[in-house]
């Protein structure tokens, strides 16, 4: 069974082995012991509420319960840019006309901004190459948002994600090279690996910080601009179906798209629903396709778990949840439990429900879906 | 004999001719529009007429002429204040340094600022000759007939003089700063909006001129090098200015980067050299060529002239130039040496 969890001391090697797997790309997990053993403590701290709310770095692993280890991770950043300054470009329009010469025209222009400034950002994404497949993506990017839901008053009302941008496989940056390395004499590996250890803001301040208007750069910079790395494309594909979008704010580095949404819109915290857990003996088939799960959280601030459970388990009160699964989510019979679509193609398969036995839990059941599309759960 | 003499209306067809002829051309501020052009001179005469020093700026256009043939061979203008009650506008050169204590790292950038800061400074301006006349003394004659008429008009003028060089322009017509920077915002080649800047009101330099700095480094390499360079063609007028006091400042043309001279009005050297003396007659057409003007507003008159003798107060020239400058003996002229 795979389960997401805090992120533990005990997760170092496990943690740094799929950084050094992952290779370049993912700056916010340099596969660097220290800096991960900061960030261990760091999130140690946000999970036991030892730091400031606006301090909190919230990191799930996806623990393989077989094996017992982590083989995934994500996170949270409960506010950016509050220590050091959070920079982006915003790519906006510069309107020059003359209503005498009948010329009208149109710049794109990059302006340095911190308008992410306070807001929680979704980060550091990483599955292990055997993991990959089988909704266990899903599974560790949306089991945020199921705790971005439940604890709303850690975060900010609307969150986004910074998409990694293009580059190619030697690792040039064409925005970079057009821009950044002008004003910062180094290669984008460099700069994108010194602002993992946590130095971007100190590069930021050698960045340009009047506009840049587009026409200036070359073709080849202007054309990723706000274009995703190809090995991104599912990710944003994901956010995108989760209500995600373009907020016109870009990476100052590579031109990559900030995502953003509002927490009440996202589709997974839209499509949640409340039942109780109800441990039940007798022994159930686990192993179904990824369309007939669900992801299913303990609601835990401290030691949140969210797994997936065939849909067919979910009653119209409770979930009826075999011993073994509700030991990997630490709920007990009567724990409130939270479920989530993991999949988004075709209908909401909470409301898809194989109909109970008898025909008067059908009716009630009708009822209480009734109640449930209408959000009165 | 040449003489550099307030432009009239009746030099309108030959100022054309020289304004149309790209060889001739060492400024772009001339207008070549016949409308235009006729407006500039009348402007130019008006503004001699006026004593007053308030009112619409003066703007003066004269003319090199071949006083045997009445053949108009060049022109040069004064504006009393650039802009002309507009903004003026040049880009200004300028170094940010970014630098980071914590990576111990340093780095000069040069950004351009859009400024207006040389609005309403005296400029020189306009200044067209025929190539054949560009190795002879008639050259100096006619650029620097200009600051002796300053010289005897002082009060006109403000206390800095400028003048824009023409930039860098290829063969072609391709003007590498303009190619890089302005055309994306003008969205016109180099020739329309150089034409537009001659004819209309700079209004549409505000409209649609990038309001913000412009980091020098993001320009083309052919852009980067024609900065603060001037054409070729102007390499002996640069060369006078600088001679006469001007120096490259930190401003630069905006549409093609040319460079814009500098200078005190007061230290310019043909303002500084120049005397005040009475005129004599002399019998011998020999002696040290001087530049000799005279005359108030519209009967300003500057030539080049032998001059036999120079006394304390007064200097003995020909009769020819007397009859020239329209003075007689006794009254006061103006000298300075070639």
């Amino acid at each position: 069974m795979l389960v997401i969890r805090p992120l533990q001391e005990n997760d170092l090697d496990d943690l740094y082995l799929m950084t050094q797997n992952a290779g370049k790309g993912l700056t916010t997990l340099p596969a660097d012991r220290e800096m991960l053993q900061r960030k261990i403590e760091r999130a140690r701290e946000s999970f036991n509420q030892r730091c400031a709310p606006e301090a909190g770095l919230y990191l799930f692993v996806l623990e393989d319960t077989v094996t017992k280890k982590a083989v995934g991770i994500s996170g949270v950043e409960a506010r950016v840019g509050l220590e050091e300054v959070f920079y982006n470009y915003r790519l906006s329009v510069t309107v020059n006309a003359s209503r005498e010469l009948g010329v009208h025209v149109r710049t794109p222009t990059l302006h340095l901004s911190n308008d992410m400034t306070d807001t929680t950002e979704i980060c550091s994404l990483l599955l292990s190459d055997d993991y990959k497949g089988g909704g266990n993506g899903l599974l560790l990017s949306r089991c945020r948002f199921m705790y971005l839901d439940d604890f709303r008053s850690h975060f900010s009302e609307k969150v986004f994600a910074e998409m990694r941008g293009v580059s190619d496989k030697e690792g040039r940056s064409p925005l970079w090279d057009a821009l950044g390395s002008k004003f910062f004499d180094m290669e984008f590996i460099q700069a994108d690996m010194l602002s993992g250890l946590g130095n971007k803001s100190f590069i930021a301040e050698l960045m340009p910080k009047y506009p840049i208007y587009l026409p200036m750069l070359p073709d080849t910079a202007r054309a990723v601009i706000s274009r995703v790395h190809e090995n991104t494309r599912p990710a944003l594909k994901m956010l995108q179906a989760e209500g995600f979008n373009f907020n016109g704010m870009v990476d100052i580095f590579d031109g990559g798209p900030v995502v953003e949404a509002f927490v009440n819109n996202i589709r997974t915290v839209r499509d949640s629903v409340n039942r109780h857990a109800m441990v039940v003996t007798k022994a159930i088939n686990l192993d179904v396709p990824p369309e007939q799960r669900v992801m299913i959280s303990n609601r835990s601030f401290r030691d949140f778990r969210v797994t997936t459970i065939p849909m067919a388990w979910i009653g119209p009160d409770n979930v009826r949840l075999p011993r073994e699964v509700a030991d990997v989510l630490r709920v007990e019979s009567g724990d409130p439990v939270r479920l989530a679509p993991l999949k988004d193609s075709g209908v909401s398969p909470i409301y898809s429900l194989e109909g109970p036995e008898n025909e008067e839990e059908k009716i009630l059941d009708r009822v209480r879906n009734y109640r449930n599309r209408h959000g009165q759960d | 004999m040449w003489q550099v003499r307030p432009a009239n209306p009746d030099d309108l067809q030959q100022i054309l001719d020289i304004a149309g002829s790209q060889s001739a051309r060492l400024s772009s501020t001339l207008p070549k529009t016949e409308h235009t052009l006729a407006n500039k001179i009348a402007q130019s005469q008006a503004s001699l007429a006026s004593q007053s020093k308030g009112n619409s700026p003066r703007r003066l256009l004269f003319v090199l002429e071949n006083t045997d043939t009445g053949q108009i061979a060049g022109t040069a203008g004064i504006d009393a204040r650039a802009g002309n009650g507009h903004p003026f506008y040049n880009y200004r050169r300028d170094n940010l340094i970014h630098a980071s204590h914590e990576l111990n790292v340093s780095r000069r950038v040069e950004v351009l600022y859009p400024s207006h800061a040389l609005t309403d400074l005296t400029l020189l301006c306009a200044f067209t000759l025929r190539p054949e006349l560009r190795e002879t003394p008639a050259f100096e004659l006619l650029s620097r007939a200009r600051i002796l008429f300053i010289a005897s008009h002082r009060d006109w003028f403000t206390s800095r003089a400028v003048v824009e060089i023409q930039g860098i322009q290829h063969d072609g017509g391709h003007v590498p700063f303009w190619d890089s920077l302005g055309r994306h915002f003008f969205n016109m080649d180099f020739e329309t909006a150089d034409q537009y800047s001659g004819q209309l009101s700079k209004t549409f330099i505000a409209e649609l001129m990038p309001p913000n700095p412009v980091y020098v480094t993001l320009l083309s390499k052919d852009a980067q090098a024609a900065l603060g360079e001037p054409h070729p063609l102007t390499k002996a007028n640069y060369d006078l200015l600088q001679r006469e006091g001007f120096q490259p400042g930190s401003y630069v043309d905006i549409f093609d980067g040319g460079p814009v001279l500098e200078a005190r009005t007061d230290s310019l050297k043909t303002l500084v050299t120049s005397q005040q003396k009475t005129l004599h007659g002399s019998e011998t057409p020999d002696g040290e060529t001087c530049l000799i003007s005279a005359g108030e507003g519209a009967e300003f008159r500057c030539l080049l002239t032998p001059v036999a003798e120079t006394l304390t107060d007064e200097v003995k020239v020909p009769v020819s130039t007397w009859h020239a400058l329209n003075r007689s003996a006794g009254d006061q002229v103006r000298i300075s040496p070639l």
